[in-house]
């Protein structure tokens, strides 16, 4: 009986010790958006966890296609079908700077640098009289292995169903803008709030 | 005995609505010559009301407009993957004095505003309820459902506004 008990009782040790890591790792993924605005000291912080924002995009038709699929089309000259053919050839180049371009009023850059996408804008304007903006930097990063999530559709279509379950086993930065008023940064990680991670470690 | 009869039979009659829960609405206004005003709704009379409504309500006043019945799906799978997530501050928006958080406690969303010492509103919305409150495919406000769904909410602050010295609150117990 007292073996029963010993070896039932070193069967659950071992199950719980297999257990812990997948328990580790299956905690839920929390989407978290925080935006600070530098003048009006306004600090905005959104944490959602994946499951709602995937059970919002399968439930607006209009916005997520059949099979978790978005139409882009070419309202705004921009074929779908076109930049998955130039990805897929600047993928196997590796880093490079993708976009350069430089004028009067603004200097853009895109770069591809290891996992990231990087998108740097530097706008020259000065500031008006009349209270208009001046000039603004913005910096975005998108990781690729994102882009390739929603590139994997076909035609003129975004996969968003790929793109989530890339985002559901993601943990780190998705996405950060700094500009001259405001820094916006969204990442995913495993905590339902940003006190711990509300500091934005900007650039 | 005849006494007893005539005393036990309104206490019993209390006890019992109270049993069935009462939604208590508590207004105090400030200052020294401020009212007090309580008003106690048993649930039960509530839930009859709403129960009853489809019957002396005209049919139009039942209904959910055509334009926003095309979102009620969408509004249902929000709400029932709220209430399947996982607790947490859900919003946070501070803006010089002014505070707003939404947070999910539970079977509850807590909408708390604070503007500065002055102001603080909080209001508890049972999701469950909410829920209940979606009409069905044909557009019809559930009034039966939603009266089932009031029981639910039993022992909790639904909404407590402080205002300077006034103070509104109203719960069920």
């Amino acid at each position: 009986m007292k073996k029963t008990i010993l070896a039932a009782a070193g069967l659950l040790g071992f199950a719980a010790l297999c257990a812990a890591p997948i328990n580790a790792q299956s905690g839920t993924p929390w989407l978290h958006v925080r935006v600070e605005e530098k003048k009006d000291t306004t600090k905005v912080s959104v944490n959602i966890p994946l499951s709602v924002v995937e059970a919002v995009l399968k439930a607006s038709p209009e916005f997520f296609e059949k099979h978790g699929k978005i139409r882009i089309g070419n309202d705004h000259g921009l074929k779908l079908a076109d930049m998955r053919k130039v990805w897929k050839e600047l993928a196997a180049v590796g880093d490079a700077e993708l976009v350069s371009v430089e004028s009067d009023d603004e200097n853009v850059k895109v770069m591809r640098k290891g996992d990231l996408v990087q998108v740097f804008v530097d706008n020259k304007r000065k500031a008006g009289k009349d209270g208009e903006k001046g000039g603004e930097t913005v910096r975005v990063e998108v990781p690729t292995s994102l882009v390739d999530a929603l590139l994997s559709g076909e035609g003129e279509e975004a996969n968003v169903e790929a793109a989530i379950m890339e985002l559901k086993k993601r943990r780190g930065d998705i996405v950060r803008v700094h500009d001259d008023d405001s820094h916006v940064r969204v990442w995913i990680d495993e905590q339902n709030t940003q006190v711990a991670a509300a500091a934005p470690s900007g650039k | 005995m005849k006494l007893a009869i005539i005393l036990g039979v309104p206490v019993a009659m209390l006890a019992t609505i109270a049993s069935l829960g009462v939604v208590v609405v508590d207004v105090r206004e400030g200052g020294p010559d401020g009212n007090r005003i309580v008003v106690p709704v048993p649930l039960v009379f509530a839930q009859v009301a709403l129960a009853l409504a489809p019957i002396a309500a005209p049919d139009h006043a039942m209904r959910v407009p055509e334009q926003a019945l095309e979102h009620m799906d969408l509004a249902k799978e929000v709400l029932e993957a709220l209430a399947a997530a996982p607790d947490g501050e859900y919003v946070r928006v501070e803006d010089h004095d002014e505070l707003v958080v939404v947070a999910k406690e539970g079977r509850y969303f807590k909408v708390n505003v604070k503007n500065g010492t002055r102001e603080n509103v909080s209001v508890n919305v049972p999701i469950n309820l909410a829920l209940q409150a979606l009409p069905g495919r044909d557009g019809r406000i559930r009034t039966a459902a939603l009266a089932g769904a009031l029981s639910g909410v039993r022992f909790t602050n639904l909404v407590d506004v402080q205002d300077g010295k006034d103070h509104v609150r109203v719960w069920v117990w």
